[in-house]
């Protein structure tokens, strides 16, 4: 390519993007761009504190319970992610024209909900810059969070092509046809991703309560049950809990995606806890007594049954049609699965590997069950993650245009 | 490869609950103090009886060094591997602190190191092997309770213990075959 075409062709792409850069007064979410900034200006000041003196000094996460609030904050981000990509995979690949309508800021909410998750792994793993060095220097490929790091890094890359084309201002045939291969990709990865992500607990024999195919198959339902509720949330909004009337088919697509959601996490919930619970197989009846009954009560039952079954599911099913209940639906689902996924990531851990007897070392309450409650350091890391996804998604909606293109 | 393969059997009836193996394992290894930093344990048994006809055992134990590792399965960048003669070690400069071999493992038998930086465990004390040593906790316990050997040499005393007595293994129903053999 001659030096001329390709100073051309750099020209052309400043220009695409400044195209792309506009300023949307009408939309009200400089509040929590600002919100965001804060959040994840704390989290960022947490983050070098945790850098400086140590994990170990900083985090609450124990010997007996290894993976906490940090785990549940990856999951619930990263897997809201795939539930939307899975959403928008609908709309592109598949011709569900009420979702392709909004691909736009579904692959733009995809992709900063991803990295707002990477942001609590990077965090949360002792080492995450040896982590990319020998996962490709010395990988094992039978270990499910080698798998975890190639899949999600995958499904980055496909969101990020994903986004170059739903960019374009003047989509050809062929843009068209690349966008449906990306959005297939992008559901089927981030589906692979999801269900790997349960894996990395299913797999564990030592822990009766991850063990086995549970996992996988509900945080794949609630991910995309996730990724509908988030998007009605967004859209509430962002048009000020005025959803315009050329989206109330999609809004209406979206909450029964989700309201089916929901009933097929009941559908789990049900045979989860009776499997868990009945002849009482001890470390797995600890673990779901721990939920119903023990230390996580309240988080299970207000936090998750309540807030991310319960109360989302009775919005929707008696919304009518009202958008503005579709969003609250979303809202309050977004806080209960939270504590779902927490909750679910720290009672699996909490029946001890060895009774909790003198000279064992292993610490426990007197119920027998491990202990754990996040220090301040974690909970700064989750504001990082939230901040994160606040600023850059809000900022998004602020500063470019996310409204798609009359499709076709 | 090697035909060696390295146990050791423990008969807990020994066991004075002195703690002297716990001591010297902190020592020879640099395992740093703190609650949750050992690699190795002596943990009280029920009480068993009613007064004044009391008696009280003791399980002494560390990693299990399983055929079947589950801890180097999940690990995703290979620190934990297995010897040729079935010791499972780590890397430590592989170690990226996933903690998933932490939860992994069925005999919570692995901490997070600060000394390494990476998670930690019991070497059956590898590096002293070479020079024809036994682990510091077997060497240092008074009863003798830990007899080390290649459990495939018939005519060293592990295997012969193993051969000559009725013996356990922990949590067998996790299949994780361990080379910690516990006289009845």
């Amino acid at each position: 390519m001659s030096s001329h075409a390709h100073a051309e062709e750099k020209k052309g792409i400043v220009a695409a993007l400044k195209g792309l850069i506009t300023y949307n007064k009408d939309i009200p979410v400089l509040p929590l761009v600002f919100l965001g900034l804060v959040l994840a200006g704390i989290g960022a000041l947490t983050a070098v504190i945790v850098l400086w003196k140590g994990h170990e000094q900083m985090y609450a996460v124990n010997r007996e319970i290894p993976w906490g609030m940090l785990i549940g904050t990856y999951a619930y981000f990263v897997i809201t992610s795939t539930g939307l990509a899975f959403i928008g995979g609908l709309g592109h690949a598949f011709g569900f024209e009420n979702f392709a309508k909004i691909s736009r800021r579904i692959v733009v909410l995809a992709t900063f909900v991803l990295l707002a998750g990477f942001t609590q792994i990077l965090m949360e793993i002792g080492h995450p810059i040896r982590m990319v060095i020998w996962m490709m220097l010395s990988p094992n490929l039978k270990a499910p969070i080698l798998w975890m790091g190639i899949f999600y890094s995958i499904e980055l890359v496909i969101l990020a092509l994903e986004l170059i084309i739903v960019f374009k201002a003047h989509p050809t045939a062929k843009d068209h046809k690349m966008g449906a291969i990306l959005g297939f990709l992008a559901l089927v990865v981030g589906t692979l991703a999801t269900s790997n992500l349960g894996f990395v607990f299913g797999s564990l024999t030592a822990r009766p309560w991850f063990h086995g195919i549970h996992f996988s198959t509900f945080l794949v339902i609630s991910g995309i049950t996730a990724g509908a509720g988030l998007l009605m949330l967004v859209h509430n909004i962002v048009y000020k809990f005025n959803v315009p009337a050329e989206l109330n088919k999609t809004m209406n697509a979206l909450a029964k995606l989700m309201g089916g959601g929901i009933g097929m996490m009941m559908f789990l919930y049900l045979w989860k806890f009776l499997t868990a619970i009945f002849n009482e197989p001890v470390e797995e009846y600890q673990a779901a007594m721990a939920l119903i009954s023990g230390p996580l009560a309240l988080n299970f039952w207000v936090g998750e049954m309540l807030l991310a079954v319960i109360i989302p599911l009775v919005i929707l099913v008696t919304a009518k049609g009202d958008t503005k209940r579709y969003g609250i639906a979303g809202l309050v689902f977004m806080i209960g699965l939270y504590f779902t996924r927490v909750n679910y990531i720290v009672a699996g851990q909490m029946p001890t590997m060895r009774p909790a007897t003198d000279g064992s070392g292993v610490s426990a309450g007197l119920d027998g069950l491990a202990m754990y409650s996040p220090s301040i350091a974690e909970w700064g890391i989750f504001l990082l993650g939230i901040g994160t996804a606040l600023v850059l998604y809000f900022a998004a909606e602020k500063f470019l245009d996310l409204k798609t293109p009359e499709h076709h | 490869m090697s035909q060696k393969k390295y146990g050791i059997v423990l008969d807990a009836k020994k066991c004075l609950n002195c703690k002297a193996c716990t001591v010297a394992c902190k020592f020879e290894n640099g395992v740093e103090v703190g609650d949750e930093q050992y690699r190795i344990w002596v943990a009280e048994k029920e009480l068993r009886g009613t007064y004044p006809t009391l008696s009280l055992d003791f399980e002494p134990s560390q990693c299990q060094h399983c055929e079947n590792t589950p801890c180097a399965t999940v690990c995703p960048t290979s620190a934990t591997y297995k010897t040729d003669e079935g010791v499972v070690l780590i890397d430590y400069k592989k170690c990226i602190i996933c903690k998933a071999c932490m939860t992994a493992c069925p005999y919570d038998a692995r901490f997070v190191s600060e000394v390494h930086h990476a998670i930690e465990k019991c070497t059956f004390c590898y590096h002293r092997l070479p020079e024809g040593r036994e682990p510091a906790c077997v060497e240092t316990c008074p009863t003798k309770v830990r007899v080390f050997g290649d459990l495939n040499d018939p005519s060293s005393k592990a295997a012969k213990l193993v051969a000559e007595n009725d013996t356990y293994r922990l949590k067998p129903e996790k299949n994780t075959r361990p080379r910690l053999f516990y006289i009845k």
